[in-house]
């Protein structure tokens, strides 16, 4: 099976001193590409930059006005977390169009998976504003397009923090099923059970929180039975994964526990819930510490690409087990609700 | 006009944030108000410096005591996210803030842009009267 990824651009100017987000990662992240040692199953989409006409799907104009006239008077902090300089602007407007690239490609080819390594990263990203390191919607900006195209997509976001971002861009949305499973409670503070989607949209969000300290046999339990009949009952044309690392145990921004063994059990699991092939796509988010990000990115393109898992094991014993049955009674009180907006629209 | 009996104010440890925490407390004081001390931890908070200010209980605690604020009028609130959706959250229950105060500048640097400036995006965004409380 091929690996489509997104040609590399210099993103070595958005970077602010000591900061968690910074080009290295990316750096990491093809590290592991490269150690798929693919040959020619590993395709390059070309680089590109999305238009306003691609970006005012998810975010205001005058969102992008702003953002465009701080980075061009210099950038500085937007917030405790989030910086932009003077070249964040043609970057993270790459940064999106890295993912319509390639989208772009696995349509065109008809096969393969896609992975989008790009930053800044876009979960955080609302549509009037940057947070949380992001400053444009990545993993948004492409879900749009293919909707805009006619498509059904889940979005998978399996970052250790709740996608914020997203969630408030496709809340009342029903051609996006939005996943995010997290620790909770955790910037950005959102991301409870009861969080389902707007009245427009009901069920099309599944929020999963998570206790400080859980391990990768909660999470493929919430992917096997919280997730996975949702996405059936949902039938998606794409799959787009939002793929952070930082819940990985050696990551320094929060404390789920997982190992890159996890990783390749995860990207499996989302790898069945794409009905076609060359409609599953991964985009990096968070994951801060290089190491356990370059194994962590390995392990699950691997996994997705239908190769033998050789790092961590996979972990349990964690705690939130227990958690997950009032998580599937939501999930089933929203289906139930979804179900009923889709029957009506049907008898009209 | 209701009489104001709830302030909150945002504290991120910043010599401008701390303008306006002295500033809020001395009109609680005043017109015997209770104050929300909301203080935004973003995803850095737990990286600690340089990333972010020493905010702690004990911190607000003694600005408190300087400005006459009795204990039993100011609570201490942490909540993850950013600041102005924090704040704005304050004039919501449980709080129900009817006033909210910032310090001028925030965490931007650019006079003028939305971006960046936490008071200009919370007097946008707010449901109740903001105070911008300038820096030195
Ligand atoms: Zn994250």
């Amino acid at each position: 099976m091929v690996l489509v990824v997104n040609e590399l651009t210099d993103d070595s100017e958005h970077e602010s001193p000591d900061h968690p987000e910074r080009p290295g990662r990316v750096e990491a992240a093809m590290a592991a590409v490269q150690e798929l040692h693919l040959g020619s199953d590993l395709i390059v989409a070309p680089a590109y930059s999305a238009t306003r006409s691609e970006l005012t799907r998810v975010h205001d104009a005058g969102y992008l006005d702003e953002l465009g006239a701080f980075c061009y008077g210099g950038g500085g902090d937007i917030d405790q977390d989030t910086y932009a300089t003077f070249d964040s602007w043609s970057i993270a407007t790459r940064a999106a169009g890295a993912g319509l690239s390639v989208v772009r490609e696995l349509q065109r080819r008809g096969e393969g998976v896609g992975f989008v390594a790009s930053r800044p990263p876009g979960h955080h990203a609302l549509r009037d504003r940057a947070m949380g390191f992001c400053l444009l919607n990545n993993v948004a900006v492409s879900a749009a397009a293919l909707v805009s195209q006619g498509e059904r997509v889940a979005i998978i976001d399996w970052d250790v923090h709740h996608g914020n971002g997203t969630q408030q861009i496709f809340w009342d949305e029903p051609h996006v099923l939005y996943v995010s499973m997290h620790q909770w409670p955790l910037f950005p503070g959102s991301g409870a059970a009861g969080e389902v989607g707007g009245r427009l949209a009901l069920g099309s969000v599944v929020n999963v929180p998570l206790p400080a300290g859980a391990t990768g046999d909660v999470m493929r339990r919430a992917l096997d039975d919280v997730v996975a009949p949702v996405v059936d009952a949902f039938d998606p044309t794409w799959v787009l994964v939002s793929a952070g690392f930082d819940a990985h145990h050696l990551d320094p921004m929060a404390d789920l526990c997982l190992s890159d063994g996890d990783f390749a059990q995860m990207s499996l699991a989302v790898s069945h819930y794409a009905t076609a092939p060359g409609r599953l796509a991964f985009f990096l988010e968070g994951g801060y510490d290089l190491g356990a990000l370059q194994a962590s990115v390995r392990a699950t393109l691997s996994s997705a690409l239908g190769a033998p898992h050789d790092g961590e094991p996979p972990t349990n014993g964690g705690p939130g087990g227990a958690q997950l049955a009032t998580i599937t009674a939501q999930r089933d009180a929203a289906l139930a609700s979804w179900t009923q907006i889709f029957d009506e629209e049907d008898s009209r | 006009m209701n009489d104001i009996n709830s302030i909150a104010v945002g504290f991120d440890g910043s010599d401008e944030s701390e303008l306006a925490l002295r500033w809020a407390a001395h009109l609680a004081r005043e017109v015997d108000a209770n104050l929300t001390v909301l203080h935004a931890a973003g995803i850095l908070e737990r990286l600690g410096a340089p990333f972010s200010h020493e905010v702690t209980p004990q911190v607000v605690a003694a600005i408190m005591a300087e400005e006459g604020l009795d204990a039993t009028r100011y609570h201490w609130v942490v909540e993850e996210g950013d600041a102005c959706s924090a704040l704005l959250h304050c004039a919501q229950a449980p709080h129900h803030a009817q006033l909210l105060v910032v310090g001028s500048r925030g965490h931007g640097k650019r006079p003028g842009m939305m971006i960046g400036s936490v008071s200009l995006e919370l007097v946008q965004h707010a449901s109740v009267p903001v105070v911008v409380v300038p820096g030195c």
